[in-house]
């Protein structure tokens, strides 16, 4: 188990406990079912995001 | 009655502009103390509009078939000197100096605002029950949600307090409310309409759309919402065609695509049940449906989230050292966001356009997929929890599970309704299509429409 109080602490985010424990069942559904995929992904596999030199080409 | 034959009462005179709207005002004043649906009427201003619209109707200046119609707007459209509030103590004076694109090309268009609509706070939730300005209710049913984030713009709509409202849609939130009140709602491809002017939640998702009561009503305000802004850098240059399907529209040996997995799992007996009725009833007129595989959904919804929850973290961190300005169930979601590291927003990108790629092999095999569009009805107002057949599951997950996919693909999406439960709660189906292909679903909505699958308004209100 990710220990999100931790990770909260470390990283400065003012949350208070009470709330990071109520919201870590979610944080933890979501590593569950992010996790698994992203190291699948291959370098080839570029970001849907997509940077536009000059803007006006958009 | 219709936008389109409302745009022929009042060119035959049978009707005027004013009188539309006066009766709308008098149907709001009557039904929104009971529906919460506006947050701020505009009444007096869109009665000088309307007057105006009548006027240039007499005088032969005819803005097409929007001119003079009532309508309103989700109150995260910027409206030059009107509060937009986004539903959000944040933005609870705010008066932007200039109109969203959308309302700026609706006005073009003739439509007569009436004023700004409820919703979820900040466009993050299903529910609209706003801590800051009241639960918005179902018009079918007071006590039910009416599904959100558009929750105002849906409650508005089919308690036809006006024509047509607008919508954003990042998770589901324009096809939801629209689901769960029983009205038409169309989120369009990502890049069809312009962003400009509307409060963001997720740059990469967020999506503009109108609610309306029929098929061919949203095809008319896409029509006038459509098209090419500078502005926004999402934007496509795309041709606009016409979107409005043609009357006695057909779909004969058009392939609708029924998802063999996901979109049929943990299903509500009766919404399963009416989609399938529905589906029987395309096939009846022609079309071809037929089962079909598509790539890994739970990985493209999965990327959807990890995408929503990080955009949304940053774009509210301005706001997050003062807890008190949100409510309870936002800031939970806001929190997650926080959490996640930027590897994580890249893989997502990196997965969902993966996810993109992998998509384009369906639509070699069918022209549109239809799935429902919630999976359950429309819950009770302060419900968290729902049960379908022996299991439990978050409202928010039943609710946004089938819908977010299209979000994060950037799909055009149609929620139609084809149903009641026995207890006479809304139930939907949504019609996907390829990327620009609005058309097409459009004319499967209105083939359905046409051959009987609508809503009559609540008997409730």
């Amino acid at each position: 188990m990710t220990d999100w109080k931790a990770i909260a602490h470390a990283r400065g985010l003012a949350i208070p406990e009470a709330d990071v424990e109520a919201i870590a069942p979610r944080l933890d559904a979501i590593e569950a079912a992010f996790r698994p995929l992203a190291v699948k992904l291959t370098p080839d596999q570029e970001p849907a995001a997509v940077f536009h030199a000059d803007p006006e080409s958009e | 009655m219709t936008i389109a034959e409302a745009a022929r009462a009042l060119r035959n005179r049978k009707i005027s502009s004013a009188e539309l709207t006066h009766e709308a005002l008098s149907r709001i004043e009557r039904l929104n103390p009971k529906l919460n649906a506006f947050i701020t009427l505009t009444g007096e201003s869109a009665l000088d509009a309307s007057r105006r619209a009548d006027a240039e109707l007499a005088a032969g200046a005819d803005r097409g078939p929007l001119h003079g119609i009532p309508i309103a707007h989700k109150d995260l459209f910027f409206t030059r000197g009107v509060r937009t509030t986004g539903g959000s103590k944040i933005y609870e004076h705010f008066v932007p100096d200039h109109d969203a694109a959308v309302v700026e090309k609706l006005a073009a268009a003739g439509a007569v605002s009436l004023g700004k609509l409820n919703m979820h706070e900040l466009a993050f939730g299903i529910t609209s029950a706003n801590p800051h300005f009241g639960a918005v209710r179902n018009p079918w049913n007071p006590d039910h949600i009416p599904g959100g984030s558009s929750g105002g713009s849906g409650a508005a709509v089919a308690a036809e307090m006006v024509f047509a409202a607008t919508g954003s849609d990042t998770g589901g939130s324009i096809r939801i409310p629209a689901a769960l009140c029983g009205t038409v709602g169309l989120k369009p491809t990502y890049g069809r309409v312009s962003r400009f002017g509307a409060m963001p939640l997720a740059f990469s998702l967020d999506h503009m759309g109108p609610l309306t009561r029929s098929v061919r009503d949203a095809g008319l305000v896409l029509n006038a919402v459509a098209g090419h802004d500078p502005r926004d850098p999402a934007s496509a240059p795309r041709p606009v065609p016409d979107f409005v399907p043609e009357a006695n529209c057909h779909i004969h040996g058009l392939r609708i695509g029924v998802p063999d997995a996901y979109f049929f799992e943990r299903l509500d007996s009766e919404v399963e049940a009416a989609v399938r009725r529905t589906l029987s009833q395309a096939e009846a007129l022609g079309a071809v449906v037929k089962p079909v595989r598509l790539p890994d959904v739970a990985a493209v919804t999965a990327a959807g989230m990890m995408i929503q929850f990080s955009e949304v973290a940053a774009v509210l961190e301005p706001h997050l050292a003062n807890r008190n300005l949100f409510g309870k169930d936002v800031l939970a979601l806001v929190d997650q966001g926080r959490f996640l590291t930027a590897a994580d927003y890249i893989n997502a990108q990196r997965q969902r356009r993966q996810s993109q790629l992998d998509f384009r092999a369906v639509w070699r095999e069918v022209d549109c997929l239809i799935t429902p569009t919630t999976a359950v009805p429309a819950v009770r107002i302060g419900e968290t929890l729902v049960r379908i057949g022996d299991q439990e599951e978050e409202i928010r997950s039943a609710n946004t599970r089938l819908v977010r996919p299209f979000n994060a693909l950037g799909l055009p999406a149609l929620s139609l309704p084809c149903g009641l439960t026995s207890v006479g709660l809304p139930i939907a189906l949504q019609i996907v299509g390829r990327p620009f292909d609005e058309p097409s679903i459009l004319r499967v909505g209105a083939a359905l429409e046409d051959a009987g699958v609508t809503l009559a308004p609540p008997r409730s209100v």
